[in-house]
């Protein structure tokens, strides 16, 4: 979030938050491969990325040269 | 960003930036949930060529050492200005209570190796601090030492207690310069 996302500390406090409960809230009933769903955390991902560059499948690579925060 | 293949057991970095090895072209959110799959927590993920990752906490919890690699094929043997190594609290944080349930589940050997994270953690720091040992005012580790112990990662409704143990981190940090 504070890297590629570029937000400062408090957006992203507010994200983690709100990802953090959306994904843990919610442990699974039968615990397989992990206690929490998989399934959730993706979601909660795409949704912060989404908010912070328009596109929930935006690509990892940043293509712009300008010198800036490299994560 | 920094997890594991767990064919080849070997990290692998997921750059924003372009370089000789960058990874496959993924999405932010693959390389970020790639890099959360800790083991008993969430399931491992595959990606692109179909290897699958999880998160690279076992063995590489502290990337401190990855990350001097890295800006050294990056830039060279330049000088380092600064190094920020930031901990995520004491390391039972990241551990797991072995409550009976999970241990029926879950192999007690990855108790065992996340038990393990903390000295791996504090070996690099140590290390770390071995390397700079020479140059006083460019290495720095921010780890919030106390009252973390008993908050677990999947915690989300103490975030506030988290804040007020790194606020008070803060202020003896403050006191002791």
């Amino acid at each position: 979030m504070l890297g590629r996302l570029r937000m400062d500390v408090d957006m992203a406090i507010k994200h983690y938050n709100t990802l953090a409960k959306h994904v843990f809230s919610n442990p699974k009933r039968w615990q397989g491969e992990g206690k929490f769903k998989a399934t959730r955390l993706e979601e909660a991902m795409k949704a912060v990325v989404r908010e912070a560059t328009g596109d929930p499948d935006s690509l990892l690579l940043e293509h712009d040269e300008t010198p800036r925060c490299r994560t | 960003m920094n997890a594991y293949n767990m064919d080849a057991n070997i990290p692998v970095l997921f750059r924003t930036y372009e370089s000789r090895e960058t990874h496959s072209n993924c999405k932010i959110w693959e390389a970020a949930r790639a890099t959360s799959a800790a083991p008993t927590f969430f399931k491992h993920i595959k990606i692109g060529r179909a290897q699958p990752y999880i998160d690279g906490g076992l063995g590489r919890n502290n990337p401190s050492r990855v990350v001097l690699d890295e800006a050294n094929s990056l830039f060279g043997a330049r000088h380092i200005g600064c190094l920020v190594s930031i901990g995520s609290g004491h390391a039972e944080t990241i551990g797991i209570k072995k409550s009976r349930g999970l241990r029926q589940i879950v192999a007690t050997d990855i108790f065992d190796t996340l038990k393990a994270i903390t000295t791996d953690c504090e070996a690099t720091h140590e290390a770390m601090l071995g390397l700079f040992a020479k140059l006083p005012t460019t290495y720095f580790r921010l780890n919030v030492e106390h009252g973390m112990q008993e908050i677990k990662v999947s915690e989300w409704e103490r975030l506030g207690n988290v804040e007020a143990h790194t606020a008070q981190y803060t202020r003896d940090l403050k006191k002791s310069l």
